[in-house]
């Protein structure tokens, strides 16, 4: 973001939010300012009780202190300037200490440094910069709609929304953007991930604003929805992961959240009101697909033990051990295993889809004017129901194109067959007590794992809603296995599933689930059962 | 928000005219689509619509017309009352000419055979409609035409489409309520024209209040086991669109299902019945409808069942009542409970 839109952004973010509250206030304005201010100073408490070792929090504290003195004898106007400075303070954090010059350098050496990192891992393909790129590029593998996507950045400002799985998701996204040749995405990042020692670097120097998930604040998540929404406005294209978080049980998210999400559709009108010579949104949903799961044993387990109340944030995960992540990359370059990127059918920010020229398509295919969605009187007008209402059928559309273009790989499959022939043995066992205990044997035939993958995979070819299938899924059944099962034990502290003679031992089958849930969704009759009790799908 | 002074009605049957009807009172420019160029040159010309909604004379505010894109472009809310089966045809056609600022509330009884569809699907898929409602209560045609009280209820994802749909059709004779569960009010708005059916069976039988009460009572139990599955709220069922309307259209000889399950009670064919009634009786396609989704899903609705053989399978009443009552009965609520 350029210098001057930074500041701007800052600006128009706090103000704009403190204007609706005090718009939205009944007489007498004090009582309503004064519950605000003290219910941020509220939350901020809490989470400040809670940091008490973070540096940063003394900082906060002292703030906080002189915002409750002020509070005492506070007028209307002194509220209203404490509400100011409240949003002021949170939108100067969420910008970030961002150097341009920097920002400039690191577009054009990250992706190499990416690259390097990479393909460190196989030393064969080390050499000129130009085949480090090749190298990376073998494991990176782009498909769908690049060309569309690519046309419609002329037309307006994109939003991509990808599934979100590992906290590799938007390195590998933003150098999948840079190799698509497009201008690199704005995105929220948690502040986790700027303390990460893996990803720090790239958080402070690639398009990445700071999230912090723990203020819980309203005002604080208005301002950050606000800044995304000026930032649209200002034809910065955006990140957002519409999951919320990385999906804990590996289903491909269905419940999206709305909060930024909703941007959109505010960015729109906005655009439209300010007569913006192109206003057009364009959101491209987007799924990103590993055949091994770099945090897999964390996410599941914290499925499984917090089920429906899961840790928003880890901070203890994979991710946060270097070795852990090289180790992880190691086995992509060397397994020749590939993470898939798929780029969906664009769509407007009510969930048509939309054409090459960026024109919006009713599901007749015939032309649709977007700006009919949020006029009134032909007057383009913010309403907040309406555009909730918005942002459900934009999720929704999101959601379907998730399930259409998600890549099911031989770990996906081998883990829903292996799971699904555990529980018909065991029909009388629950799946909690089935994972832990693995039921009555602790291995399968080889042959009925295969039988059982080839139906899978059958189930999955027929199946209208998707998925893609990815290339292996085209070889012999056992071949199938044989893949799935190198892939388990080449990463994972303990295997999911290793073959020993003409048998295959289920090994792990918290991991199975989670490599299973991927599917979850599609039609595959009778061996769905075992998948689909997740509990909870994907975390929110 | 915008000023509907212009609004449309597709569909000039008894419960568009009557809709109409409704608007017209209420000082609206009417627009009322009909497909025959006849029936618009009556309706125009001598303010009756004879056919369906004979003896009720049309304000002056009405103009009948057989040109969709000049409704489209006339009247930014539109009410769509058509029957269920050629519902997606017409909003096929309508999506030629609507946009996203249209406001499109249905007021048809059904869901499409075959697919299962609601109508407000059938809209979503062929249209570029987003603003979508639907009207439903207990709302017999010819006694709101007579501006006898009554109300009913407008269910919208959306809060403009009601406060739009509200102030096109609320006055003194009409209350006009809102809620946001769809799928209950559709499902309730077309359920109940098989519970009608059945009730006319009954009534044909001469059989008194009891039976009616017990019909309607476990009638409405049944639509709720299949609201539900339909992902609906139960709780919708019990206003205005459920119990309300069950009521009305199973107490009133005036409800085309009742007559017909009358008429088959006294050992008429439906075939002939539905020869010589000019208008559709949604009650006959959702007993299909509903008991092939039943099947489909395994869902226990066995007055749905009965009507369904009684209808198509030409099953005997006494037999068919005889069955029903040897049904074992448990607990009232089981098949509601979680």
């Amino acid at each position: 973001m350029r210098p001057e839109h930074r500041e701007r952004a800052r600006i128009e973010a706090a103000t704009r939010v403190v204007d609706r509250y005090v718009a939205s206030l009944r007489p007498p304005e004090e009582v309503g300012l004064e519950a605000l201010v003290s219910d941020t100073l509220y939350h901020e408490r809490r989470r400040l009780e809670r940091e008490r070792n973070d540096p940063r929090a003394a900082e906060d504290h002292a703030f906080y202190q002189k915002v409750q003195r002020r509070l005492r004898h506070a007028s209307a106007r002194d509220l209203r300037e404490l509400l100011d400075q409240i949003a002021l303070r949170f939108a100067s954090e969420i910008v970030g200490n961002f150097d341009d010059r920097v920002y400039k350098l690191s577009t054009t050496v990250i992706p190499t440094g990416l690259s390097v990192l990479l393909t460190a891992m196989s030393p064969g393909k080390l050499g000129s910069l130009g085949s480090l790129r090749g190298g990376l590029a073998e494991h990176v593998q782009i498909q769908g709609e690049v060309d569309h996507v690519r046309k419609l950045l002329d037309a307006g400002t994109l939003v991509v929304v990808p599934t979100h799985s590992s906290h590799l998701d938007s390195i590998v996204l933003g150098y999948a953007v840079h190799l698509m040749g497009l201008p690199p995405l704005l995105y929220g990042a948690g502040l986790n991930l700027f303390n990460n020692p893996v990803t720090s670097f790239f958080m402070n120097n690639l398009g990445a604003y700071r999230v912090d998930r723990k203020k819980s604040a309203a005002i604080y998540k208005d301002v950050l929805k606000e800044f995304a929404t000026v930032a649209l406005e200002l034809d910065y294209n955006n990140l957002f992961f519409p999951g919320g978080t990385r999906s804990r049980s590996g289903a491909v998210e269905q419940k999206l959240k709305r909060g930024l999400l909703g941007t959109g559709v505010r960015a729109y009108v906005g655009n439209l009101q300010s007569n913006r010579d192109k206003p057009n949104l364009f959101v491209v949903p987007c799924t990103i697909s590993y055949k091994l799961g770099l945090e897999a044993e964390t996410l599941i387990d914290d499925h499984l033990k917090e089920v429906g109340k899961n840790r928003y944030i880890i901070e203890d995960d994979e991710f946060s051990r270097p070795r852990q992540v090289l180790n992880f990359l190691s086995n992509l370059v060397s397994l020749d295993s590939r993470v898939v990127i798929t780029f969906s059918r664009p769509l407007d920010v009510v969930g048509n889809y939309v054409d090459e020229d960026g024109q919006s398509l009713d599901p007749r295919g015939r032309v649709v004017d977007p700006a009919s969605y949020v006029c009134q009187d032909g007057e383009p007008v913010h309403d907040h129901q309406r555009d909730e209402e918005y942002t459900n059928e934009l999720s929704r559309a999101i959601a379907r194109e998730f399930l259409r273009d998600n890549v099911a790989m031989s770990t996906h499959v081998v883990g829903h067959a292996l799971l699904e022939m555990i529980r018909r043995e065991n029909p009388d066992m629950d799946l909690y007590r089935l994972l832990r205990t693995g039921g009555r044997a602790p291995s399968v035939t080889l042959g009925e794992l295969a039988r059982e993958s080839e139906r899978v995979v059958g189930a999955l070819r027929r199946s209208p809603r998707g998925p893609r299938l990815s290339d292996e899924l085209g070889r012999d059944p056992e071949q199938v296995v044989d893949d799935a099962l190198r892939a388990f034990g080449t990463y994972h502290a303990h295997p999911a599933a290793v073959r020993r003679g003409e048998r295959v031992f289920h090994e792990d089958r918290n991991l199975l689930l989670y490599y299973a849930n991927r599917l979850k969704g599609y039609d595959l009759s009778s061996a769905s059962a075992a998948s689909t009790a997740s509990a909870g799908g994907a975390a929110a | 928000m915008t000023t509907d002074t212009t609004v449309g009605v597709i569909g000039a049957g008894n419960w568009g005219t009557t809709l109409a009807k409704v608007l017209g009172e209420n000082g609206k420019r009417t627009l009322l689509w009909a497909r025959r160029e006849d029936l618009c040159r009556e309706i125009n010309e001598t303010r009756q619509n004879s056919q369906y909604l004979p003896g009720f004379t049309l304000p002056s505010s009405i103009e009948a017309t057989h040109d969709l894109e000049r409704i489209c472009r006339g009247a930014s809310l539109i009410l769509a009352v058509v029957p269920s089966h050629t519902m997606r045809e017409t909003a096929r056609e309508l999506g030629n000419y609507l946009t996203g600022e249209h406001v499109v509330v249905h007021a048809t009884k059904g869901i499409e055979q075959g697919s299962f569809k609601r109508m407000s699907e059938v809209l979503r898929e062929e249209t570029c409609l987003r603003k979508i409602g639907v009207i439903s209560g207990p709302n017999l045609a010819k006694e709101l035409a007579a501006r006898q009280p009554t109300g009913t209820l407008v269910a919208s994802r959306y809060d403009e489409v009601f406060q739009r749909t509200h102030r096109a059709l609320h006055n003194d004779y009409f209350r006009v309520y809102q809620g946001r569960d769809v799928v209950g009010a559709e499902v309730g708005g077309g359920f109940k024209n098989i519970i009608a059916l059945a009730a006319g069976v009954a009534a044909g039988l001469g059989l008194g209040d009891n039976t009616k009460a017990l019909l309607l009572t476990r009638g409405l139990s049944e639509m709720a086991r299949f609201g539900a599955a339909m992902g609906a709220e139960v709780l919708t069922f019990g206003g205005m669109a459920g119990m309300g309307d069950l009521i009305a259209t199973c107490s009133s000889p005036l409800s085309r299902n009742h007559q017909v399950g009358a008429r088959l009670a006294k050992g008429e064919k439906l075939e002939d019945i539905q020869r010589e009634m000019r208008m559709v009786a949604e009650g006959v396609k959702m007993a299909k409808a509903a008991h092939d989704f039943a099947v489909k899903k395994k869902l226990d609705l066995p007055i749905v069942a009965a009507v369904y053989r009684l209808l198509y399978e030409h099953h005997e009443v006494p037999l068919l009542l005889k069955e029903l009552m040897s049904i074992p009965a448990g607990p009232e609520f089981a098949a509601l409970s979680p």
